[in-house]
């Protein structure tokens, strides 16, 4: 292993003081990091066998979905082993939330997973409900549990969009965008914000259904069933797409437990692990649908299940709708929030998997503690375990498959 | 509250146990040493009458006076989250036994603690930073931290930081770290 690149150098200003030129280092991302290696494993993986080489993927490669940089150890066109290099959309939230008043952490947490941002907000408002020992009123769980199906069913769609793009296919992404846009202009019209939508509260939600959102959701739900039939005509019954996906990154069950792994990712390989029914909050109880699996762990079995899921989620919305009581959608809270010293963890089942926020008070207006628990975090890690034996060109195709935002992963 | 669950733990790691199990709405939380969490884990986790087959989550705390090591696990045989609390691991040298033997998938969470913490999992063959760069030598999340002080030093020198509200050991005297409240 080398300590300096020789290879070729670049003059640029430097950020600071634009008097200053600086010769830096062209290569910034050699795949080889130019220090000694940290640790065991770290050694092993940067030392080349016979007929090996690196190749490194990102960290703006497009189909990474994020900033993620992977370095990929090849022999001729198999992946033998990789290394995924994490931090460059690292933000420090959690840091940020010890010393940020309770209420704005909503607005802190909803960039981090982007598609899919009222889950964030869920788990955290339910961890500090918990901590106040807050009653939500029936209507405020209501309202909750429709807008995030309704997010849930625009990220999987968004899923199926862009999974299919890393095989190869740019009409099915084009298609899930009309879906995903309807969704995201509805909460739009509910929240006011299309993506980041800074909704939930301590007690309830911010707003009440509206007009706009209503005759919206009640245009779109008349058609939603027939149209998700017809986005997943045009993959399930394309040959190319089955075919590639099919056996492609198997997890067994087993594993999938052993890494942690939750949500779609998890239910794909037979275990019927759902926190919406193994750890049932809101009002999920009074809800009745079922917890699609599948027993392959493929590639092919995740994206088919996640479009089961979307079947699910239009029959919550529907029970959502005709079960709506009526009342108010926030309890009474001080303005100031200062919970009694203590911990708490909650967990919501977020599209991809469970997304969960683990709070500590010591009884100021500011949390001593907030962990953040991503689940993309520990799917991004099985690629490493899914991966080595394939070919390069399905490196994507699996990570696609696990579904991992970046925006998660890094925090 | 699973009232039940608590008696089997009190039953199960008696004396093991570092101080009572405490019981909130859907939580149930134990303390140990940080030496029998591998042990209290791996009996969770195989005991027929625990099954703790998933551990939802792995984190770091630092409370201002020791560091900790929290783990939070689900069974189908309990309604409850169980809390595991490795507790007093000292600030100087924080050090806890790796589970990754027990969950592989622990391997990133644990290598986000020691970034964050600079806690050592003993056993993890992968413990280098995860999030911040390499050539840094801060642990951010610790009490301790100064974000000042850290700016001047790292690599974006010069860049404009949120102010920062609690300040830590080398701020002016009189001021101290925050320090956690038990309930």
């Amino acid at each position: 292993m080398t300590t300096s690149h020789e290879g070729p150098r670049l003059r640029q200003q430097s950020q600071d003081d634009p008097r200053v030129m600086l010769d830096i280092d062209a290569g910034a991302f050699e795949p080889v990091p130019p220090y000694p290696p940290r640790t065991e494993r770290e050694a092993e993986f940067y030392t080349l066998g016979d007929g090996e080489m690196f190749l490194n993927m990102g960290p703006q490669h497009p189909s990474t979905h994020g900033v993620l940089r992977i370095v990929l150890k090849l022999n001729g066109e198999q992946v033998v082993d990789l290394d995924p290099v994490l931090g460059y959309l690292h933000r420090g939230v959690e840091k940020i939330s010890e010393n940020s008043d309770y209420h704005h952490i909503v607005n802190q947490l909803d960039p981090l997973e982007y598609v899919s941002a009222l889950f964030n907000e869920w788990a955290y408002v339910m961890a500090g409900e918990k901590l106040l020992d807050l009653q939500v009123p029936r209507r405020a769980e209501y309202i909750r549990v429709l807008s995030s199906e309704l997010l849930r069913i625009s990220s999987h769609c968004l899923f199926m969009g862009w999974f299919a793009l890393d095989l190869g296919g740019l009409t099915p992404v084009l298609w899930s965008f009309i879906e995903r846009d309807e969704i995201v202009e509805m909460l739009g019209a509910l929240t006011g914000a299309r993506m980041l939508f800074n909704y939930f509260r301590f007690g309830g939600v911010n707003g009440d259904l509206n007009h706009e959102f209503m005759s919206r959701l009640g245009s779109w739900m008349s058609r939603a069933a027939s149209h998700v039939e017809a986005n997943t005509g045009l993959l399930n019954e394309n040959e190319i797409f089955v075919r590639r996906s099919r056996g492609l990154g198997v997890v067994d069950r087993e594993t999938a437990l052993r890494m942690c792994m939750t949500g779609p990712n998890l239910r794909a390989t037979g275990v019927p692990f759902d926190v919406r029914r193994a750890h049932p909050y809101s009002v999920y109880p009074e809800l009745d649908f079922d917890i699609p699996t599948r027993s392959e762990g493929d590639s092919l079995a995740r994206y088919l299940l996640r479009v089961d899921e979307i079947r699910q989620s239009l029959r919550i919305i529907d029970q959502c709708l005709h079960q709506m009581p009526d009342g108010p959608v926030m309890a009474k809270i001080p303005r100031k929030i200062t919970p009694r010293p203590g911990r708490a963890y909650a967990a919501v089942e977020s599209p991809r998997g469970q997304y969960a926020i683990y709070m500590m008070s010591d009884g100021t207006d500011q949390p001593f503690r907030l962990r953040i628990h991503d689940p993309s975090f520990l799917h991004l890690q099985s690629v490493g375990l899914l991966m080595p034996g394939n070919l390069v060109a399905d490196t994507m195709a699996v990570m696609a498959s696990l579904d991992p935002v970046m925006g998660g992963v890094d925090k | 509250m699973d009232r039940a669950l608590r008696r089997r733990l009190e039953a199960r790691f008696g004396d093991r146990l570092t101080g009572p199990v405490r019981q909130r709405h859907d939580e149930t939380e134990i303390r140990v040493g940080p030496g029998d969490v591998p042990d209290t884990l791996r009996t969770l986790h195989d005991d027929p009458s625990f099954r703790f087959e998933f551990l939802s989550d792995l984190c770091g705390v630092d409370t201002g006076l020791v560091m900790q090591v929290v783990y939070h696990l689900w069974s189908e045989t309990t309604t409850d989250w169980l809390r595991v609390i490795a507790d007093g691991l000292s600030r100087d040298d924080p050090r806890v036994p790796s589970i990754t033997s027990l969950w592989k998938g622990a391997e990133w969470m644990e290598r986000e603690a020691y970034d964050m913490f600079g806690i050592t999992f003993e056993g993890n063959r992968d413990l280098r930073r995860i999030y911040m760069p390499p050539d840094y030598t801060s642990f951010p999340l610790r009490k301790d931290f100064f974000l000042a002080d850290d700016a001047a030093r790292s690599p974006g020198a010069g860049v404009r930081h949120q102010e920062q509200t609690h300040t830590p050991r080398n701020a002016p005297p009189g001021r101290a770290i925050r320090v956690a409240k038990e309930a």
